[in-house]
C-alpha cells in the first residue's frame, strides 16, 4: 500500500532529476501548508469570541507586513522558477549519440519503429546503456505518450513530431516487463483507457538479436495479431462488454445491423469489417472503429483464431 | 429601523413578478435557483463517474456513456453552475445594493443575460433528450472533437456561444454599474471587496470570452463548412485551438475563484469583528490576478508539442500568480488575529473550508506550473485533485458560505445553525476524502478521463468514491435545509449579523423593490468593526 503514496520507480537520469525537483517543491509547499493551516487553527481557537457583543481590535493593516508577505513568496518563487528553467534546458537537450525509436499513436494502440525498420505493437523494447530518443507522432487524433517511470510525456500530435530523450543509466530490472506502463494521457475516444503498452529494458546484445529477428518475423498467431493491432482494447474475447462487439461466439453467428438488415458473420464479413468498419455496423454499437490495412493472410490467421473462440 | 415591505405592496402574478422582472435581486435569485438545478445534474454525472471507478475493471457504465458523463460534468459545473452562481447570482444580487444603487445600469439587458443563460443551459440539456450527448471532454480538442459523431458537439458549441453572450452582456453591465451607479461618498476605495472582485471578474469575462467564441466557432466551421483550421492534411494545426481555448479558459479559472475570494473577504471581518486587514492589498491583488491570469494560458500546453523552453515564460508567470493569492491568504489570517471570532456557519466555510482547502489547491498549482514536474503530472489525476481543491475547496466553499451569509437578507428568514454546522463538517470531510487520494493516484500513473485502471490503485479510488457520495449527501442536505428555512425559518431582522455594508445597514430583509428608502450617503470605509481606541464603533450613515 505505502508504495502508492509516493512517486513510482524512477528510470533514467531525467527521472531522478525531476524527482529531486519534486521533493524540493513539495518541501516548500509543505512548509507553507503547515504554516497557513497552523496559523488558521491557532487564530480560530485563540481568538474565539469571549462574550456576545464583544468586538475585536481595530487594526486596519500594516504596510510592513504586506511587504514581508509579498516579497518572501515572490523571491522563493522566482528562485524556484530560475532553477527549474535550467532543468528545462537540460531535459530539452539532445545528446549526439542517440538510438532513435519512432512512436506512433493511433486509435487505440502504440506502434514502435526501430532504426532497422522493425516494428512492434504495444510492446516497447529499449536497449540498455544507450541514450534513446523517442520521436513521437500520431496517425489520427491527439494522444499523449507517457511512461510514469521515465517521468516524461509528450503529446502525439498528427502532423507534428514531438520528442524526448531517455538517458542511459544502470537499470536494475533488466528484462522485466513493465506491463501497461506506456500510457495514453490525452483523451482520444472510447478505448482511451485501454491504449496501453508494455515496455522492457533489455541487455544490449539481447536487444540487437530481438530487433533483427523482429524485422523478419511474420506473425501467424491470431491472438498476437489482435493484441498487436490493439483490437482487444475494444473487443473482448470472453463475452464481456466493450466499446465494440465481443469476439466470443462471433464467427458463424447471425447479427442485426444498425440499418435493420441481418447478416451471418463469416470470413467475408470479417474482412469487410476490418478494411471498412463503417460499411456494416452492428446494431447497438456506438464506438467508432478505424480502418485497419491488414493483408488477406493476416486476416486469415485472425479468422482461424475466431474459430477457437466459438 | 427601516420600514419593511408590508401589505401596501401590490401582489402581482407569478408571470409579472418573475418572468417579466428586471429587478436585479429577483434576477439574482433566478440565477441561483437555475444554477442549483444544474449543479445537481452535474453532481449526478460526477457520482456516475465515481461509481464506475469504484472498481478497477468495472463495466457498470459502457465507455461511451462514461465519456459523456465526464464531458457533461465538466461543462455543467463550469458554465452552468460556478460561473453563473458567482457572477450571475451573487454578482447580480449584491453589486447594486452594496454600492448603494437602485438597480443595475441596464436592467433589461440584465434580464436578457439571465434568459440567455437559461437558454444556453437548455440547449446543452437538450442533448439528453435527442440522445446526442457530447463526449469530447469539456475542452473539446480537435481533431478528436471534429470527428465525433452526431449532434452532440454542435449542441455543445451552440450552448457555449449562447452562454458566452450572456457572460459578455453581464460583464458590460457590471462594469458600467460599478463605475457609474455608486452612491454619493462610495469612492472606489470604499467599495466592498466583493464589488472589487466582481469588477475584475467582469473585465476578465469581457476580454476572454471572445477568444473562446472564436475557438468553438472554428470547430463548427471545420465540421460543417469544410474549413481546415485543424485539419493537418490540409496544413491546419490542432494546437491553434488549444491556444485559443486556454486564452479564455485559464482566465475563466479566475472568474471562478476571484468572486469567491470576494465573498471570503466580506464574511471574515463581520464574524471576526475587526476591519479587514489590508483592504487595498486584497482589492488590488485581484487586479494583479486578473492581469497575470491572461499571461499563463500555455501552462496547459507544456507537453502539447511546444518546445519545452517555450514553456518557461508561462512557468514564471504561473509561479508568480501565486503571490497575489498568497497576499490574500495572509491578509485573511491577519484579519483573524486579535478578533472576537463568532463561529457561525458562513465563518466555518470561509475559514476552515476556503482558507484551509484552497491552500492545498494553490500549492499543488505551484507543482503543476513547473515545466519539468508537469512532464510527469500533466493530464493525470494529480491535476484532477488540484483543480477540485481550487474549485470545490475554494469556489464551492465560498458559494455555500455566501448562501448562508446572505440567506437572511434574501429571504428575510433565518436558518438553523446547528444543522448547518453538521452539513459543513460532512462537506469538509467528504471533500478531502474525495479529492486528497487523487494526488497519489495521479503520481502513480493514472491518467484523467479513463474508465478502467490498474488494480493497484483500487483502495485509493474507493476512498475517493466513498467521499464523493458523502459530498452528494451533504449537497442534498444543504439544499433541503435552504428550502425548509425559506418556508419555515424564523423571521430575520434587517441586520442579524450586525454587519456594516449597505445591504445590511440600509435595507430591510428582504430589501424593498428599489433597495433603499432613501439614497444612502457613504461617509466611511466598509469594514469599520472593532474597538477603536478613543472612539465608539463607527458605522455607515
Amino acid at each position: 500500500m505505502e508504495r502508492f503514496l509516493w512517486l513510482p520507480e524512477a528510470i533514467g537520469k531525467t527521472a531522478s532529476e525531476i524527482d529531486g525537483l519534486f521533493n524540493l517543491t513539495f518541501a516548500i509547499a509543505l512548509v507553507v501548508f503547515v504554516l497557513v493551516e497552523a496559523l488558521l487553527v491557532i487564530f480560530m481557537i485563540r481568538f474565539k469570541r469571549k462574550a456576545p457583543g464583544k468586538e475585536g481590535r481595530y487594526i486596519e493593516g500594516s504596510t510592513k507586513a504586506e511587504v514581508i508577505w509579498t516579497l518572501i513568496p515572490a523571491i522563493i518563487l522566482v528562485v524556484l522558477g530560475i532553477y527549474s528553467s535550467g532543468m528545462v534546458y537540460t531535459i530539452q537537450e539532445t545528446p549526439s549519440d542517440v538510438y532513435e525509436i519512432k512512436v506512433v499513436g493511433m486509435k487505440w494502440a502504440w506502434e514502435f519503429e526501430y532504426p532497422n525498420g522493425a516494428k512492434s505493437m504495444n510492446d516497447l523494447r529499449i536497449p540498455e546503456g544507450k541514450n534513446v530518443l523517442f520521436k513521437i507522432t500520431s496517425k489520427d487524433v491527439i494522444h499523449s505518450f507517457w511512461v510514469p517511470e521515465f517521468r516524461l510525456k509528450q503529446d502525439a500530435v498528427p502532423g507534428r513530431e514531438t520528442q524526448f530523450v531517455l538517458y542511459a543509466q544502470d537499470v536494475e530490472n533488466l528484462n522485466q516487463k513493465y506491463e501497461k506502463r506506456v500510457i495514453c494521457a490525452e483523451y482520444c475516444g472510447n478505448a482511451h483507457s485501454k491504449m496501453l503498452a508494455d515496455f522492457t529494458i533489455m541487455p544490449a546484445g539481447e536487444f540487437d538479436t530481438w530487433v533483427a529477428e523482429e524485422k523478419t518475423r511474420k506473425k501467424t498467431d491470431g491472438y498476437s495479431i489482435a493484441l498487436a493491432n490493439g483490437c482487444t482494447s475494444c473487443h473482448s474475447i470472453d463475452g464481456s462488454k466493450g466499446a465494440g462487439p465481443t469476439w466470443k461466439g462471433l464467427l458463424g453467428s447471425e447479427r442485426e445491423l444498425a440499418n435493420g438488415q441481418k447478416v451471418v458473420v463469416d470470413e467475408a464479413y470479417i474482412k469487410e469489417s476490418i478494411l471498412d468498419p463503417n460499411a456494416k455496423v452492428a446494431k447497438g454499437v456506438t464506438g467508432v472503429m478505424p480502418a485497419y490495412q491488414l493483408d488477406d493472410e493476416t486476416i486469415g490467421y485472425l479468422v482461424k483464431y475466431f474459430e477457437e473462440l466459438k | 429601523m427601516l420600514a419593511a415591505a408590508t401589505g401596501d405592496v401590490k401582489r402581482r402574478s407569478f408571470f409579472r413578478e418573475w418572468i417579466l422582472t428586471v429587478d436585479h435581486k429577483k434576477i439574482g435569485i433566478m440565477y441561483a435557483v437555475t444554477a442549483i438545478v444544474f449543479f445537481f445534474i452535474g453532481g449526478l454525472a460526477a457520482l456516475f463517474i465515481r461509481t464506475q471507478l469504484a472498481m478497477p475493471g468495472n463495466m457498470i457504465i459502457p465507455p461511451d456513456m462514461f465519456n459523456q458523463a465526464f464531458t457533461m460534468h465538466g461543462t455543467i459545473m463550469i458554465f452552468l453552475w460556478i460561473i453563473p452562481m458567482l457572477t450571475g447570482a451573487f454578482g447580480n444580487y449584491l453589486v447594486p445594493i452594496m454600492i448603494g444603487a437602485h438597480d443595475m445600469a441596464f436592467p433589461k439587458m440584465n434580464a436578457l443575460s439571465y434568459w440567455l443563460f437559461l437558454l444556453g443551459g437548455l440547449v446543452l440539456m437538450s442533448s439528453f433528450v435527442v440522445g446526442a450527448i457530447p463526449e469530447v471532454g469539456w475542452t473539446a480538442y480537435p481533431p478528436y472533437s471534429i470527428q465525433s459523431q452526431g449532434a452532440g458537439l454542435d449542441l455543445w458549441v451552440t450552448s457555449v456561444h449562447i452562454l458566452g453572450l450572456s457572460s459578455i452582456l453581464a460583464a458590460i453591465n457590471f462594469i458600467v454599474t460599478t463605475f457609474n451607479m455608486r452612491a454619493p461618498g462610495m469612492t472606489m476605495n470604499r467599495m466592498p471587496l466583493f464589488v472589487w472582485a466582481n469588477l475584475v471578474t467582469s473585465f476578465i469575462q469581457l476580454f476572454g470570452t471572445p477568444a473562446l467564441a472564436g475557438a468553438v466557432t472554428t470547430l463548427l466551421m471545420d465540421r460543417h463548412l469544410k474549413t481546415t483550421f485543424y485539419d493537418v492534411a490540409a496544413g491546419g494545426d490542432p494546437m491553434l485551438y488549444q491556444h485559443l481555448f486556454w486564452f479564455y479558459s485559464h482566465p475563466a479559472v479566475y472568474v471562478m475563484i476571484v468572486p469567491a475570494m470576494g465573498i471570503v473577504s466580506e464574511i471574515i471581518p463581520v464574524f471576526a469583528r475587526k476591519p479587514i486587514f489590508g483592504y487595498k492589498a486584497i482589492a488590488y491583488s485581484s487586479i494583479m490576478i486578473g492581469l497575470l491570469g491572461f499571461l499563463v494560458w500555455a501552462h496547459h500546453m507544456f507537453v502539447a508539442g511546444m518546445q519545452l523552453s517555450a514553456g518557461i515564460p508561462f512557468m514564471i508567470t504561473s509561479l508568480i500568480i501565486a503571490v497575489p493569492t498568497a497576499i490574500k491568504i495572509f491578509n485573511w489570517l491577519a484579519s483573524l488575529w486579535g478578533g472576537q471570532i463568532n463561529y457561525t456557519t458562513p465563518m466555518l466555510y470561509v475559514t476552515f473550508g476556503f482558507i484551509g482547502l484552497f491552500t492545498v489547491g494553490g500549492l499543488s498549482g505551484i507543482v503543476l506550473g513547473n515545466v519539468p514536474l508537469d512532464l510527469h503530472l500533466h493530464d493525470t489525476y494529480f491535476v484532477v485533485a488540484h483543480f477540485h481543491y481550487v474549485l470545490f475547496g475554494g469556489s464551492m466553499m465560498a458559494i455555500i458560505a455566501g448562501t448562508y451569509f446572505w440567506f437572511p437578507k434574501v429571504t428575510g428568514k433565518m436558518y438553523k445553525e446547528s444543522t448547518a454546522k453538521i452539513i459543513f463538517w460532512t462537506y469538509f470531510i467528504g471533500t478531502n476524502l474525495t479529492f486528497f487520494p487523487m494526488h497519489m493516484i495521479g503520481l502513480n500513473g493514472m491518467p484523467r478521463r479513463v474508465f478502467v485502471y490498474t488494480p493497484d490503485l483500487t483502495f485509493l479510488n474507493q476512498i475517493s468514491t466513498a467521499g464523493a457520495f458523502l459530498v452528494g449527501l451533504a449537497s442534498l442536505a444543504f439544499v433541503i435545509q435552504i428550502c425548509v428555512a425559506t418556508m419555515k425559518g424564523e423571521k430575520a431582522s434587517a441586520n442579524p449579523w450586525n454587519a456594516n455594508t449597505l445591504e445590511w445597514t440600509n435595507a430591510s430583509s428582504p430589501p424593498t423593490e428599489f433597495n433603499f428608502e432613501a439614497l444612502p450617503i457613504v461617509t466611511e470605509d466598509p469594514y469599520q468593526y472593532g474597538e477603536k481606541p478613543g472612539k465608539s464603533k463607527g458605522n455607515i450613515a
